[in-house]
């Protein structure tokens, strides 16, 4: 075998192996500070844990503001309980206020992020690897200019998306969210980056030589390779579609149809319009409390992909 | 052609929409006549409209200040993570990262309430200590929205410079250590010549979502008053504003096309450097 | 039969105008199945949908609220330029009907409607007349009046509510003498209440005809409304940092620092939410007045119902807009807590003696029925209001939060913009 050109291991196993070491080191007991495992600095703790109060303050502050009561919210010290704990109540009231429409935005948001998150990692594994591994005409034009629409406002692409989804009678249906959330630009580029590192070009060739078809090839030898990026770009696919505010602000004007963020921003705005006094601002903390959690809950769980797909992203170039 | 997919698909919804809106913009829509042809007047009268500038330079001049304050912020953190000199460092860097799983209306709404005088966190300030804070005039309600911008990505940044930090070859650390190198010296030799190529990365998408800043603004535009929040706060605001407001959508279509080419430009000039390794 | 008649003249209407795009049948019979889509903002439209739909069994009227009345409007727009998703009755503030109106966006019901006029208070009816043609049916009503927190009155030493605007001011400086978080009312930008006081001093500062518009307000009338409002704003006598449905604003009105609102008659439905706290304490009463003589009033918001040219189902639609704003739907609404422009309701004794506990048993609907039946006419709006209010909101922003400039110089500012807009969309503006 030609050794010359054998690819990096994937980075995700170097980080791993170090972090190992560290690991090692750090279960001897007594053992000397190393450079693997240095003396803990005081000062240096408190001031990015200085920084970690600002990241955590606003969410604990929603926690602790969830479990109020409308009257407590207005009258209570911010960061203390109220005279009563309703999260519970909140919870039931957030499901059965409006006929419980806000379990309908959850299904709503769980069936674009489900199937946009999927179809989108799909489209951008089919096109990285091309990118990478196939040869064709027009292919660094092509990526400069998928590049480019990274950079192209929201806005810019909104009011002609909007007609022409409309002249298609897909406004005020899910397509007009889904269709739009199934391209990635950045996905594409995340997967095209890991498969010119991560998939060695003499296995794909080994394999074409041995008869298999250019999508059998994909299918058997990238595509194993490939599942941790694929999983970091469903991550990134997973909260960018889920935070959507922009587009179904402007596509959406049936309420079956919302995702969650829109439909707080509604409820949010309740008790701000003319004629309607409904002040609910317990259900729309209440609400938004039960809207990040299932991202919460993904952060915690996958940390390590969204590591290695950022490293592949960042490191190149 | 595994392509195929994605190409039609990005057609759709970047491609046709873009020349639609190149289209849009030679046009005048009119509430009695319709549209009508206009050639580039659009653009010319844009170049002239002080209600789009005033937008353009808040959003450069946030750029400016927000992005570099950002971006060292979440360089330091990256490097005080992975120096393993913190007491519970996986705490911190997942709380850090946090933020960034909130979505915009959420983040805003949070801390759109911490920072009302009326109850929130700074209300409760002015009362126990009897000063009159407000970080919603219109001189100070940029700097709040900064404050919920650098809280919202920070952490994601971090963790870029952190990844990148991470891929650093463990010998050349052992190396420096036997040199006797000082950790400035160490920070300055091989950590900051580490971070230089997620720099780039970070710098453009950081100042492509400062320029397309829209939810902030137009979500505490109705939370609250008298903060200074115009129609035309932010241009991504004003064209959509002019869009579904005015119905001036040809108006909006070249405003959009406008930024959208200010915006590549910037991108471009930064990206060039980073992407030259990339297409050989 | 009066009914058939009808429905025999807006099938002719319906055949007559029978768009060149649309893909379904127009002028069905009022025996096939129909499905109605009705625009609304307003909570009472599904109470009255039961009743409908017991007398119209083949119609199903689906309830959308598409949001703000400013979401609605952009919406509509934006589904009657991409020629789908139109729905067939669409519920509109008085305002805007003018723009949705002569572009020829909504269907001319003067037929249907004729003989209607009578029935709801004249200034509603003006509302809906556009250049000889009747574009919605009113179907709520905001009577300007003056809400007052009789307490804070009592502790200010304010024996009587002012009848007049200089027994106002006489007030107003009681009420802050109180103490600094004090204020007879609050303003910050309310294009509305401005306008309901220039309306109710006799100005008029907008004249439309046709795609004609002036716009004018140096008018003697409107002068004294606003520098009257200038000097309450020059003495520091109106609180300009809260705006109206603000939070702020609830926890004001809460705790009774705000002694008044001159505000329109629908806050009475959200007032007891808002301010739970000041039951008991409110109280309605007529616009204070400029001059001697008899009371005039004003009006501030209120809404109606069009159906819009693009709808496929003008026949049934204008069924149920009958029935909702003229038939027996009224008075489930009424039920509901809806306040009406019809006449037949406003001079009802049932209606004129309910009480409410949360007004201390004052008969409270008697004050703002007087008070619907006293708004002076001639009102116009520009045919872009909805636009002009925006803008308004961009150029006064400035004054409420610094204090820099006057009302006069945004008023002025506020012509430049709208003349410059009004004559780039088409209009002749002057």
């Amino acid at each position: 075998m030609n050794t010359l050109k054998t690819p990096d291991a994937p980075r995700s196993e170097r980080t791993s192996k170090r972090d190992r070491v560290a690991d090692a080191a750090a279960a001897k007991p007594r053992q000397l500070y190393t450079v693997a495992n240095p003396k803990k600095n005081a000062t240096l703790t408190f001031v990015t844990g200085l920084f970690t109060v600002y990241c955590l303050l606003p969410l604990v502050w929603l926690l602790i503001n969830a479990t109020k009561s409308q009257a407590d919210f207005i009258s209570s010290f911010g960061l203390s309980f109220g005279s009563q704990f309703s999260l519970w109540q909140n919870i039931v009231d957030v499901f059965t206020f409006q006929d419980g429409i806000f379990s309908r935005w959850l299904l709503n948001t769980l069936l674009y992020v489900g199937v946009g998150a999927t179809v989108s990692t799909a489209l951008a594994a089919l096109g990285g690897y091309a990118l990478a591994k196939l040869r064709f005409t027009g292919k660094k034009v092509f990526l400069l200019i998928v590049l480019g629409s990274i950079s192209v406002p929201g806005i810019a692409l909104a009011i002609p998306q909007f007609l022409l989804f409309a002249n298609l009678g897909l406004t005020n249906t899910p397509w007009a969210i889904l269709i739009p959330s199934f391209i990635n630009p950045f996905g594409l580029y995340l997967m095209w980056v890991f498969s010119a590192q991560a998939v060695p070009t003499g296995l794909l060739e080994a394999a074409k030589i041995d008869g298999a078809g250019e999508f059998r090839t994909f299918a058997q030898i990238a595509l194993p390779m490939l599942t941790p990026a694929a999983i970091t770009v469903l991550l990134f696919s997973f909260v960018s579609i889920w935070n959507n505010y922009f587009l179904p602000l402007i596509m959406l004007k049936d309420p079956n149809w919302y995702p969650l963020t829109i439909g707080i921003d509604q409820w949010n705005k309740m008790g701000s319009s003319a004629g309607n006094g409904i002040l609910i601002q317990n259900l729309v903390l209440t609400a938004s409390l039960l809207t990040i959690i299932p991202l919460i809950i993904a952060f915690l769980s996958l940390q390590r992909y969204w590591q290695s797909g950022l490293a592949l992203g960042a490191v190149k170039g | 052609m595994f392509i195929a997919p994605f190409a039609v698909l990005f057609a759709l919804v970047f491609i046709i929409p873009i020349g639609f809106a190149a289209y849009l913009s030679l046009f005048q829509d009119k509430l009695i006549g319709g549209q009508v042809f206009v050639g580039l007047s659009n653009y010319i009268q844009l170049f002239g409209d002080a209600k789009f500038w005033n937008g353009v330079i808040r959003v450069m001049v946030f750029t400016a200040i927000q992005v570099p304050v950002m971006l060292i912020v979440a360089m330091s953190l990256a490097m005080a993570l992975d120096s393993k000199r913190l007491h519970g460092t996986k705490f911190m860097r997942i709380s850090v990262f946090l933020p960034y799983a909130v979505p915009a209306i959420v983040s805003t709404l949070m801390w759109g309430f911490m920072m009302g005088t009326k109850y929130g966190l700074i209300g409760n300030l002015n009362e126990a200590v009897g000063t009159s804070i407000d970080p919603f005039r219109p001189d100070t309600t940029m700097i709040s929205i900064g404050i919920m911008i650098t809280w919202a990505f920070t952490g994601y940044n971090m963790l870029i410079f952190y990844s990148a930090l991470k891929a650093v070859p463990h010998e050349l650390y052992e190396a420096a250590a036997i040199d006797g190198a000082t950790e400035f010296q160490v920070v300055k030799m091989i950590k900051l010549p580490a971070l230089r190529g997620s720099l780039v990365v970070t710098i453009i998408f950081s100042i492509i979502g400062t320029f397309q800043m829209f939810n902030e603004p137009q979500i505490l535009s109705s939370m609250v008053s008298n903060s200074g929040i115009t129609t035309y706060y932010t241009p991504n605001l004003y064209a959509y504003n002019l869009a579904f407001t005015g119905s001036q959508q040809g108006y909006a279509a070249a405003l959009a096309l406008v930024m959208a080419a200010i915006t590549i430009a910037i991108a471009y000039v930064v990206q060039i450097r980073g992407m030259k390794d990339a297409l050989e | 039969m009066n009914g058939r008649m009808r429905v025999a003249a807006a099938s002719l209407l319906a055949l007559s105008l029978t768009l060149t795009a649309c893909s379904g049948t127009s002028g069905q019979a009022s025996t096939d199945d129909v499905k109605l889509t009705v625009w609304s903002w307003d909570g009472t439209v599904e109470a009255a949908v039961e009743g409908f739909q017991e007398e119209h069994p083949n119609i199903t009227v689906d309830v959308v609220n598409a949001g703000s009345s400013y979401d609605e409007y952009k919406a509509l727009d934006n589904a009657i330029q991409a020629g789908s998703g139109v729905p067939d009755i669409v519920m509109f503030e008085y305002f805007s009907i003018p723009y949705f109106a002569i572009p020829g966006k909504l269907t001319d019901l003067s037929e249907q409607a004729a003989g209607f006029k009578d029935d709801y208070v004249p200034a509603a009816w003006n509302n809906v007349s556009i250049d000889g043609g009747v574009y919605a049916l009113p179907s709520d009503y905001g009577p300007a009046a003056m809400f007052y927190n009789q307490a804070t009155f009592e502790k200010a030493g304010v024996t009587e509510a002012p009848t007049t605007w200089d027994e106002f001011y006489e007030a107003a400086k009681k009420i802050h003498a109180l103490g600094d978080e004090y204020y007879i009312t609050n303003d910050s930008a309310d294009i509305f209440m401005l306008l309901s006081l220039i309306w109710q001093a006799g100005g008029r500062p907008f004249d439309v005809d046709g795609t004609n518009v002036s716009i004018d307000f140096e008018g003697a009338e409107t002068t004294q409304a606003v520098e009257y409002w200038q000097k309450l704003l020059d003495e520091g006598l109106i609180n300009t940092e809260i705006a109206g449905w603000s939070d702020e604003w609830n926890r004001a009105l809460n705790d009774g620092t705000l002694a008044t609102q001159i505000t329109g008659g629908w806050l009475t439905s959200t007032l007891p939410e808002r301010a739970p706290d000041a039951a008991g304490d409110f109280r309605v009463a007529p616009l204070p007045q400029w001059e001697e003589g008899p009371q005039v009033g004003a009006e501030n918001g209120g809404s109606a119902m069009g159906i819009p040219e693009a709808s496929q189902n003008k026949e049934a639609a204008f069924l149920f807009l009958e029935y909702f704003t003229h038939g027996d739907g009224v008075q489930t609404r009424v039920d509901e807590g809806a306040f009406v422009p019809n006449t037949k309701i406003l001079e009802s004794d049932e209606f004129r003696n309910q009480t409410n506990e949360y007004f201390g048993d004052q008969t409270y609907n008697a004050v703002l029925a007087q008070a619907s039946e006293n708004v002076a006419t001639g009102w116009q709006y520009p045919p872009f209001f909805e636009w002009a209010r925006t803008a308004y909101g961009d150029i006064s922003a400035d004054y409420y939060s610094t204090g820099n400039g006057s009302l006069a110089e945004i008023l002025d500012e506020w012509k430049t913009q709208m003349t410059d807009y009004g004559n780039e969309q088409g209009f002749t503006v002057k």
